[in-house]
């Protein structure tokens, strides 16, 4: 066979082979929610929160019925991609989900630095994205329609936290500020600028560093010379725990600790053990609040369930992918049609109330929800400040790491 | 004093560094192999040494033999059955095969301990004593001592046995050492095997001090070019030199810099060495 | 033959589904990507495994001079390409000096530090990254994904009729020889480099406004770099069509792979990439146009490198 007619027949054979895999069969009486998570990667363990949500959610409104269109009841399915953590790949993929699979409507990927350009596609193609895994206000301000989030806005994170602590005796006076070089991070820490500000507390610290950084020693050693009474770190799980056994190795012990991620987290919790008392974490959603709707009467009722099934217990993130399945059940049956402009519509005016919470989204998509601020005591976190208000009482100051029993 | 707290710091984890690039500098020095899964070697050494803790509650220090024995035998088999194919072929194309040999360790660790977080962590973990206005930590200073200890007997090794004189040999004259009748594949082998070794106890090590993934090992091939390369490529004291350089250098500019800057001043070091000095610290001028 | 196959994709877009037209643009670009690093791989023999520092730069350039300084697109690609080639240029002054892994290890070097300067710079935005505008249609970036490629395939033919291109694989054959003959070999390593870095970049630069959003880790990964080195080698180094077809035959593969197993298509690519090590290092066009099938012919290499 001649050189050129070999490559020629391969380029055929490629062609068809990719012709027949990339057409779908998309059967009637099925709503197909499609989305791109980070089933590997450094956000794996993220991800799995939100597959598992989404997969729950999924079959517990089947199991109740499905979804209602204009009368019809149908099936919810869901098509999921891998994303492998990496924003690129996540474009890939959702924009083959539009264009190729032809999925109704899109769920969204797990961290703000995804979602930006994640969003920017069913923005494109005009096709709804509820997303529960990104928090930063960057992704509502660029005027877009099709983007909704149930997570509230990244840059109002620690204003409980720090609002706490100008309340705690003796008052905190100095904070440091430590945050990863990522979206979501850098928008927690333009706020808490704001905060700290208000509240007239002074910033002797305030760096960014690599989110791949493993070693904080150097920090903490400057840290322990400065001596701020409040510590606040935006990061991923990863960077907290390294961060809190550092500082124990470091002997350095604040008045205070908040970190964006991790404390709400059992597996975070039980990674740990002892060296997580006393911090603080923050999140909008608790398993004793009390809060539910249709489909999960309670929060508490969900993270039963969850627990059940999983065997792990759920968290904000959870609970936050539930609502997002949730909210298209209302939205669809709202708008009565599988129309993406109309349901877009009907996504931006719902208000209702869900395992998670309200459930409302305000011009921009984002949703507004306040956060509550929690503390590890006992292995058991304990909500101590929320809505203006100190709840339980908190441990304060922590004492020094030798002082711990 | 905070400049003292880093240099310590800076030393502490820098013996480590030398330890990690020790291993790498073998292969590279007597084999011309520069192994871009050193890092998933590491990575290796540090999951043997988590499994063998979690499992069986053996303590890392005490399981360190059992991890270096195990990357032996690991490291020889792929030098004797894998890379000893590709000996000969183009500088690049062994640089590319390890670099498969690398996609393939870290995606069979990904598949098969998935992507979890796993911290070894003896209740020792965060003990520290305090000397003189300065904390170290008991684990790094116990991880140094360690590391001095084997950089040592792998150094004898090298100078003073039969085996390191038939690899010593080999590197410098390969023809030579072949009509003395020195088994060349065996050694090559067993070079491999020691390099692995090495990288496997600097991994077991490493995850005392940090928690394990499958993806860990990248980050640390990369360091550990920039310490071998710094060092002198084929001196053994050299890596340890390179290993404290980079690790002080670290320390300085995270704490007076800021912590975004490490990583951009290590590879700009080993730019600017490889321009300037490629030779290394402590490498003989070619 | 090839006059044939480009009046197809030419046409390509009118009928093919949307999934297929955007494989083909990803497509174009490897292929692009790894004619690219032929010119400096393959021709000169100097394997460098950093080019992806000039596919950074390009699509940062054009993506900075898109949002910042809200330049049309048509000045911020080559504005883009040019910069990689004056970076290339500027680099490759003193790491050309160094042989073989040392070659290597700077030019990874290179692309590494050019990744954190980069993550600490504020005008790129840092690890947050830049959002392009939005475009509603894929055509434009698939005819200029094709088009850098076919220039980029041209640039190999000429090199390959070309007293310069003489210049370079005397280069590669025997360095000091060439130089004994009046090749001025550092300058025509320069302009390799260069010439290998401007079409990264280009290609960089239409990736940015394609993916709508880059990022220092998505746009200086050295996974990138190694795919062209992967598709130039196994299509054949210091051929023409070599990398074109290293590159269509491994994306396909790859395609396939990451949507029906998707955990495994990694662990795939990094096998391939040791078997073709083992048994095509020579490449496809190499191995088509000896009719070597068999797997005896094949193993043939294993005893010309073994130990």
């Amino acid at each position: 066979m001649r050189r050129g007619a070999i490559w020629q027949r391969s380029l055929l054979a490629v062609v068809i082979g990719l012709g027949i895999m990339a057409a779908p069969a998309l059967a009637a009486d099925e709503i197909v929610l499609g989305s791109a998570i980070s089933q590997t990667g450094k956000y794996a363990r993220e991800g799995k929160f939100y597959v598992d949500a989404y997969t729950i959610t999924v079959d517990v409104i089947n199991k109740a019925g499905g979804v209602k269109v204009a009368g019809k009841p149908h099936k919810l399915v869901l098509k999921l991609y891998d994303d492998q953590s990496d924003p690129n790949l996540s474009v890939r993929l959702f924009t083959r989900l539009v264009t190729s699979d032809k999925v109704n409507f899109l769920l969204g990927p797990y961290s703000s630095g995804i979602t930006i350009p994640a969003s920017a596609v069913s923005e494109k193609y005009e096709i709804p994205m509820v997303q529960g895994g990104g928090a930063s206000g960057k992704i509502f301000d660029r005027g877009y329609k099709y983007i909704f989030g149930t997570l509230p806005k990244a840059e109002f994170y620690f204003q409980a936290a720090i609002e706490a602590a100008a309340k705690m005796t003796p008052r905190v006076q100095t904070a440091a500020l430590l945050y990863s070089n990522e979206a979501f991070d850098r928008s927690v820490a333009e706020g808490a600028r704001q905060w700290l500000k208000d509240q007239k507390i002074d910033k002797v610290y305030d760096e960014e560093y690599q989110p791949a950084t493993q070693d904080f020693t150097s920090v903490l050693a400057v840290l322990k010379s400065k001596g701020p009474d409040l510590v606040l770190l935006a990061g991923h799980e990863e960077n907290s725990l390294n961060f809190i056994r550092q500082a124990q190795s470091a002997d350095m012990a604040p008045k205070m600790m908040v970190f964006t991620v991790g404390p709400p987290t059992a597996d975070f919790r039980k990674t740990l053990g002892k060296a997580a008392e006393y911090v603080y974490g923050i999140t909008p959603w608790l398993p004793d609040m009390d809060v539910g709707g249709e489909i999960f009467k309670s929060a508490r009722d969900f993270a039963r369930q969850f627990q059940e099934r999983f065997g792990y217990e759920a968290d904000y993130h959870v609970a936050s992918g539930a609502a997002d399945v949730l909210v298209y059940k209302f939205a669809i049956e709202k708008a009565g049609s599988l129309d993406p402009k109309k349901v877009r519509d009907a996504l931006a005016a719902v208000d209702v109330e869900t395992l998670y919470g309200r459930v409302k989204f305000e011009a921009t998509g984002q949703i507004a929800m306040g956060q509550v601020v929690v503390q590890i005591q006992d292995g058991k976190l304990v909500p101590v400040y929320a809505f203006g208000k100190m709840l339980g009482k908190p441990l304060y100051p922590a004492p020094k790491w030798n002082m711990r029993k | 004093m905070l400049a003292l707290q880093v240099l310590i710091n800076g030393i502490l984890l820098g013996g480590l560094y030398g330890l990690m690039a020790l291993g790498m500098s073998l292969i590279w020095g007597v084999m011309n192999i520069v192994n871009i899964a050193h890092g998933a070697l590491i990575m290796l050494g540090a999951y043997v040494t988590f499994w063998l803790f979690t499992l069986w509650g053996w303590d890392p220090f005490i399981s360190l033999p059992a991890t270096i024995a195990l990357l032996f035998v690991y490291g020889y088999c792929i030098q004797r059955f894998l890379l000893n194919l590709v000996v000969r072929a183009q500088l690049f194309l062994t640089l590319l095969i390890t670099f498969g040999v690398e996609v393939v360790m870290v995606n069979l660790a990904r598949i098969v301990w998935s992507s979890d977080l796993r911290p070894v962590t003896p209740t020792y973990a965060c003990a520290n004593c305090a000397l003189g206005g300065v904390t170290v930590p008991y684990v790094r200073l116990w991880v140094f001592v360690t590391t001095v200890i084997l950089s040592v007997a792998f150094l004898l090794i090298l100078e003073k046995t039969r085996l390191g004189r038939a690899i010593r040999a080999t590197s410098e004259e390969l023809r030579a050492a072949r009509l003395t009748g020195i088994p060349v594949a065996h050694i090559y082998a067993v070079t491999f095997g020691l390099g692995a070794a090495l990288a496997g106890a600097a991994g077991g090590l490493w995850g005392m001090l940090f928690p394990i993934t499958p993806i860990m090992g990248g980050g640390l091939t990369l360091k550990s070019f920039v310490v071998a390369v710094l060092g002198g490529l084929g001196t053994m004291m050299g890596s340890i030199v390179g290993g404290l350089v980079l690790g002080l250098a670290e320390s300085f500019t995270a704490t007076y810099l800021g912590p975004t800057y490490p990583n951009a001043i290590s590879f700009g070091l080993l730019v600017l060495i490889l321009i300037f000095r490629p030779t290394g610290l402590l490498g003989r001028r070619a | 033959m090839g006059l044939v196959a480009l009046l197809l994709l030419a046409g390509a877009p009118a009928v093919l589904s949307p999934f297929l037209v955007q494989f083909l643009i990803n497509l174009f670009m490897l292929a692009a990507l790894a004619e690219s690093w032929n010119i400096i791989g393959g021709f000169t023999g100097y394997a460098s495994f950093g080019n992806v520092a000039f596919f950074g730069v390009g699509a940062y350039t054009t993506g900075v001079l898109l949002t910042v300084a809200e330049l049309p697109f048509a000045l911020a690609l080559p504005a883009g390409g040019l910069l990689a080639m004056v970076f290339a240029a500027l680099i490759g002054m003193p790491i050309l000096r160094l042989k073989g892994h040392y070659f290597a290890i700077a030019t990874l070097g290179v692309a590494e530090t050019t990744r954190e300067i980069v993550y600490n710079l504020k005008i790129t935005g840092g690890g947050t990254g830049l959002s392009m505008p939005i475009t509603r249609s894929p055509l434009p970036f698939f005819y200029l994904m094709l088009g850098i490629l076919l220039a980029a395939t041209l640039v190999n033919w000429w090199l390959s009729a070309s007293r310069f291109g003489y210049g370079l694989i005397a280069i590669r054959e025997d360095e000091d020889a060439a130089a004994a003959m009046g090749i001025n070999s550092a300058l025509y390593k320069t302009m390799a480099f260069a010439l290998s870095g401007a079409f990264a970049g280009l290609v960089g630069g239409v990736f940015a406004y394609w993916i709508t959003f880059i990022d220092p880790e998505g746009v200086f990964k050295v996974i990138i770099t190694i795919q062209m080195i992967i598709m130039a080698v196994f299509g054949g180094m210091g051929t023409i069509v070599g990398p074109l077809l290293g590159a269509l035959v491994l994306a396909s593969v790859s395609e396939v792979l990451s949507t029906q197993l998707v955990s495994l298509a990694e662990l795939f690519n990094g096998l391939i990439v040791i078997l073709v090590v083992l048994f095509m290092p020579k490449g496809l066009v190499e191995v088509i146009r000896k009719r070597e099938f068999s797997l005896r012919k094949l193993a043939r290499n294993l005893r010309e490198y073994r130990v």
